[in-house]
């Protein structure tokens, strides 16, 4: 996952976030998440992409092209972090793919809001990773229950 | 006569960088949000290629792809694949069915042009006189 993330944001965004060597989901304000489930006979599960609402305005501006002043509603920041995300999870279903595990992904939604956390359902495995890209920091969070 | 690529995904995001990529060619693109407006778009259009995506609302593209191929009408039209998945098996079920080339997300707009290119025959577009 560190590896796919580090080719999706250099890739689509020109964009080399810091992996921290912390454990602790950091604190946040406003927050942007993007959700894609995945899920098979064998697996079941889903990734969780939290920005902040700065980083979430960037990300979208460098994946299109665009100045943050031209970002000028919700919907197209919603839209790339969904495909970011997106991307993440493909990654994760083609690993799991080669590794015998079929899955099929679902279609991304998006979580916004300033105080909410993403709980696990018993026997998922939760794991997170905390990166930092410029002044902000963002999490990648993913769920996996083996069958 | 320019061009007729017909992009299919149902992320506004890849559309606006699909159309993005081959602005500079003497392109006209058709877009679609799923299998089955991709499918409706395809039999009107007859695009010369298009550009589709896997995991959709509605109608999938691996569905919209069978649907494609076993249309009398619209077989000949060569497909690119541009999705986040890669899994061995799912390429090699998708080509089984026929696509002319696979491109994984995350990828670069020169990656895109570069394979559509050894398909269609893309011009650049002529400098607007001023």
């Amino acid at each position: 996952m560190k590896r796919h993330l580090a080719d999706v944001f250099d890739t689509m965004l020109a964009m080399k976030p810091v992996l921290l060597p912390e454990a602790k989901l950091p604190s946040s304000g406003g927050r942007v998440t993007g959700a894609v489930g995945f899920g098979g006979e064998r697996v079941t599960g889903a990734v969780y992409l939290h920005l902040t609402e700065p980083l979430a305005r960037q990300v979208t501006a460098a994946m299109l092209g665009l100045t943050l002043a031209e970002i000028t509603g919700e919907d197209e920041v919603n839209d790339v972090v969904g495909e970011v995300t997106n991307m993440l999870t493909g990654g994760l279903k083609s690993w799991l793919c080669d590794a015998g595990i079929e899955c099929a992904v679902s279609t991304p939604a998006i979580i916004r809001g300033t105080a909410y956390d993403i709980e696990s359902m018993p026997d998922v495995k939760r794991e997170w990773l905390v990166f930092e890209c410029g002044q902000e920091r963002f999490v990648v969070e993913v769920h996996v229950k083996l069958n | 006569m320019p061009i007729k690529i017909l992009s299919v995904d149902d992320s506004r995001t890849i559309r606006l960088i699909v159309g993005k990529a081959f602005r500079p060619y003497d392109v006209q693109l058709f877009e679609a949000t799923n299998g089955e407006e991709g499918l409706a778009a395809a039999q009107r259009e007859t695009p010369d290629l298009v550009i589709l995506d896997v995991t959709m609302p509605v109608m999938d593209g691996v569905t919209m792809l069978t649907k494609l191929k076993e249309n009398a009408a619209t077989k000949a039209i060569p497909v690119i694949m541009l999705t986040a998945e890669s899994g061995r098996d799912n390429v090699l079920q998708i080509a089984k069915i026929g696509v002319r080339d696979y491109l994984v997300k995350p990828f670069k707009e020169e990656q895109l042009i570069e394979k559509a290119g050894r398909i269609v025959a893309l011009q650049k577009k002529a400098p607007v006189a001023a």
